[in-house]
């Protein structure tokens, strides 16, 4: 039988394959893993669905292959190869038509190339090779003309989506998370070396590309949090009743909202190709996400017109979400600004990297108990740094500067927030 | 029985190729061949057909020297001679086909194969049966005349192309059936050498897919000539029983202002090609095949039964020489375990007449059927100081500019040396290039491709030798 690449999960149109389990020739169980797949989420195993011989592979390793395309042929169990032997010695000739199963036909026209496609045939080969449908590819070039390396990044799986865990033909699927903290150190004098692929591959090629367009600068100021510290403490009576777990980021989104309306520029993106700055009407905040699998940023729509209760629940469920794996690729679409939260593990402050080709995102930090001057006496206050990483082809430091003073403005005195 | 490989049936300019390819890629390769090394295209097409519109043209322009200040005597025509050189020119290239397939460790063979299964084929040649196998096999059969029950082709005066090509005594009144491109080539060829020669075409247009402004051009020519153009006009029937008898036939034809009668001392009939699909077991293999005899491919070359491909005419529209090549190669990698598929954006094609007509990308109707915003530059040839120092400022060169994002998606191009004009405007479509990427690239003065560059300022109202008031 053909066995096509299964359905893993909401939105997953392709997979790499990481390793092949079992080899060509080789007997395979029902159920017996044969291959790891990796999407943007999750490595997972996919078992065979029937006991026979691994007859031909159809992917290497480090291939993307689509969902729905044949990716390996298991002989079942008990039956001949179906392949024809050019001498037969026995039956009729005649009443055999066909000598294999016939395949559909496609015509040449289904995936003819558009003309809208701005690539050269070159290109347009690797596109094929990659299995890209270059049609989808955003060109990185003048009136977005299609670029080999646009389309190398379109293969390494640069639209994230969400795996399902458990779905019909992969049911025994078990997620293999690859991550830092599961490896284990290779040994004394060895050299380990891991693939850069899938959610890694994607972090590193959008970081690099990041930092390589943005001018980026990192604007650094400190805040009195007492009052927001009290604030929430007051509340969390009320949460607990609610059930929603009360962060400190719902207050931060609270105060960015009415600053990032009064510095319209902090919540635009820079379109390079038509050298145009964008500024954005709505205020979507995406919460930089640590996930086993790598970091993902998932969005809050509209964040401006939600309270403090709907911007808690929300960023529990789509954390959630993020750290199983079964983040809707719409909740990653659409972030104007983004927050990342380093102050959750520790450190001082961070510099942030921009999630382009949004032009800014905020480092918050932890909130520690520091000695602080008030008026003339020292005296402990909760202190947080602010960290704000800009791209200065958008906006200059006074701006930047003039932006976190009135973060620092709402933030120290929560209540001014009633007059945002 | 012999094991190879792959095995091509076919060695005209799709075959051949391919099996060349295969062979380059370290393949055990055989073709098998039923006709003439080389095909169609080769022996009784594009190649004499173009040394006969050639060797026709040049005694045309002898007649126009005189402008030049050039006095010549009446030129004399020894058709006989022609046809020597014409086939003196053929041999050349044929045997170097022959060659080639030697030259690449490419088993040739000769005869005629039929499918016993889907990798073994039965050929059948002058020195008797044998049976080959291999893994693959491409079908690259190409395709033939079509022949109409009323006017039946005898190979004296009811002629189909390659017998018209053949001609050892120039026809006084020469009658053409089918004005698609093979008719009005070896029409306008005769015409030139003197022929009075008469188009009678069913539609109501010559040459159906070219767009009507370019085939105009081509009709004032033709008027020049003395040829005479019937559209919209029928053949019913010969008058005589046994035509291949008679020295002068009439053909009775039905027109728009009722029936008529048409004389000729010779009819071509060029109204069409069917594939050889036939005669090749196909029905026994399970390849199938559709209502008109085509063999439809996935754009990998592959037909549905594994191992079986097919490339070129056998497979339909368009039936063009390059596109089989095209097609041969990419077969030849397919079989080598690449991923290959037809990816291109455009089959250019070149009509041989005078002048010239030649097209790649899309016609301005198809651009509006797929919704494509487009601009249109057209430069007149006459404008181009080549084409008036040659003698030749006639027709134009029209673009269309995608207004999305500037990119050229189609040319189209009536006037002097379309058919090599045509090939940078294909390469811009391939390559994306943008109207700014053209006026930006220097063309050599004083040439012909100077036209495309000026036709795509143009279209945005800025050419430097035509004038065009801006609008609003």
């Amino acid at each position: 039988m053909d066995f096509k690449l299964p359905d893993i999960g909401e939105g997953i149109h392709e997979g790499e394959i990481v390793k092949w389990i079992v080899k060509q020739g080789e007997k395979v169980a029902a159920d017996q893993p044969m291959v790891e797949v990796m999407t943007d989420k999750a490595t997972v195993e996919i078992p065979s669905p029937i006991a026979g011989t691994i007859d031909t592979v159809f992917a290497k390793e480090g291939e993307t292959i689509e969902v729905g395309k044949v990716l390996v042929v298991i002989r079942e169990e008990g039956k001949a190869e179906a392949a024809p032997a050019p001498a037969q010695k026995t039956a009729p000739k005649a009443a055999t038509p066909a000598s294999r199963e016939v395949t559909p036909i496609e015509t040449a026209e289904s995936k003819a190339i558009p003309f809208d496609v701005l690539a050269t045939p070159a290109t347009r080969k690797l596109a094929r090779d990659l299995d890209v449908d270059i049609s989808t590819v955003k060109g990185s070039g003048l009136h977005g003309r299609v670029t080999k390396e646009d389309v190398q990044m379109a293969a390494s799986g640069q639209e994230a989506a969400a795996p399902r865990p458990s779905h019909t033909a992969v049911s025994s699927t078990s997620v293999v998370p690859h991550t830092f903290q599961t490896v284990p150190a290779p040994q004394r004098g060895a050299l380990q070396t891991i693939p850069l692929r899938g959610v890694r591959k994607k972090i590193a090629e959008a970081m690099q590309h990041s930092k390589r367009t943005a001018a980026h600068f990192t604007y650094v100021e400190e805040v009195d949090m007492s009052a927001v510290v009290a604030l929430r403490a007051s509340v969390l009576e009320e949460a607990k009743r609610r059930e929603v777990k009360l962060s400190y980021l719902p207050f931060i989104i609270k105060a960015l909202i009415p600053c990032l309306q009064e510095f319209p520029y902090l919540n635009s993106s820079l379109d390079d190709e038509k050298e145009q700055i964008v500024l954005k009407g709505d205020y979507n905040i995406g919460i930089a996400t640590d996930t086993p699998n790598g970091l993902i940023v998932p969005v809050i729509k509209n964040a401006d017109q939600k309270n403090i209760w709907q911007l808690a629940s929300e960023i529990s469920v789509l954390a959630e979400k993020a750290r199983t794996g079964k983040v809707a690729l719409d909740d990653l679409k659409g972030g104007t600004f983004t927050i990342t939260n380093a102050g959750s593990i520790g450190g001082v402050f961070a510099t942030p990297v921009i999630n382009h080709p949004e032009v800014a995102i905020l480092g918050v930090n932890a909130i520690r108990k520091r000695p602080v001057v008030k008026g003339d006496q020292i005296a402990i206050a909760d202190m947080m740094f602010l960290s704000l990483s800009v791209d200065h082809r958008v906006v200059d430091g006074a701006d930047a500067a003039r932006f976190m003073n009135r973060m620092v403005f709402f933030l120290s005195e929560p209540t001014r927030l009633v007059f945002a | 029985m012999k094991t190879f490989d792959a095995i091509v049936i076919g060695a005209g300019p799709g075959g051949y190729p391919c099996a060349i390819r295969l062979a380059q890629e370290g393949k055990k390769v055989a073709i098998i061949e039923k006709d003439k090394w080389g095909g169609v295209c080769l022996n009784v097409g594009c190649i004499p057909s173009k040394a006969l519109i050639h060797a026709s043209s040049q005694f045309n322009k002898l007649k126009h020297l005189d402008e030049m200040g050039i006095q010549t005597s009446a030129p004399k025509l020894d058709m006989e001679k022609m046809q020597a050189w014409k086939g003196g020119v053929v041999k050349q290239l044929t045997q170097g086909v022959s060659g080639l397939l030697k030259m690449n460790a490419v088993t040739a063979i000769s005869g005629n194969a039929v499918f016993k299964d889907a990798h073994t084929l039965e050929i059948t040649g002058a020195s008797g049966k044998e049976t080959i196998t291999a893994k693959d096999i491409v079908i690259a059969t190409g395709s033939r005349v079509v022949e109409i029950p009323i006017l039946k082709f005898n190979g004296k005066n009811v002629l189909d192309s390659t017998q018209a090509l053949d001609l050892k005594k120039l026809p006084k009144q020469f009658l053409v059936i089918g004005g698609g491109f093979i008719g009005l080539e070896i029409g306008m060829a005769y015409a030139k050498l003197g022929s009075k020669v008469t188009i009678v075409e069913a539609l109501d247009q010559l040459l159906a897919t070219v767009e009507k402004e370019l085939v105009q051009v081509v009709e004032k020519k033709m008027r020049e000539l003395g040829m005479t153009v019937l559209t919209s006009t029928k053949a019913v029937g010969l008058k005589e029983k046994d035509p291949a008898k008679e020295s002068l036939l009439h053909l009775e034809v039905e027109t728009k202002d009722g029936k008529k009668t048409l004389e000729a001392d010779a009819i071509l009939v060029s109204v069409g090609r069917k594939p050889n699909s036939d005669g090749l077991g196909l029905e026994k293999i399970g390849v199938k095949t559709d209502s008109r005899g085509n063999i439809p491919t996935d754009n990998q070359g592959k037909t549905n039964v594994p191992g079986v491909w097919a490339i070129g005419d056998v497979t339909g529209a368009p039936q063009l020489a390059h596109r089989a090549t095209q097609d041969g190669l990419l077969v030849a990698a397919n079989i080598c375990g690449e991923k290959a598929f037809k990816d291109y954006k455009t089959v250019p094609w070149a009509v041989f007449v005078d002048p010239e007509i030649a097209t790649a990308g899309l016609t301005e109707k198809e651009a509006k059927e797929k919704g494509i915003p487009y601009k249109v530059g057209k430069f007149p040839f006459g404008a181009n100081g080549r084409a008036l120092s040659t003698n030749e400022g006639h027709g134009f060169l029209k673009v269309l500019i995608n207004e999305k994002n500037e990119t050229v998606i189609g040319v189209h191009i009536v006037g002097p040396e379309a058919s090599n004009l045509i090939a940078e405007a294909t390469l811009a479509i391939e390559m994306g290039a943008t109207a700014e990427d053209l006026v930006r690239t220097i063309h050599t003065h004083p040439t012909l491709p100077e036209a495309f560059p000026e036709a795509v300022e143009l279209a945005f109202s800025k050419a430097i030798h035509v004038f065009k008031p801006k609008r609003g």
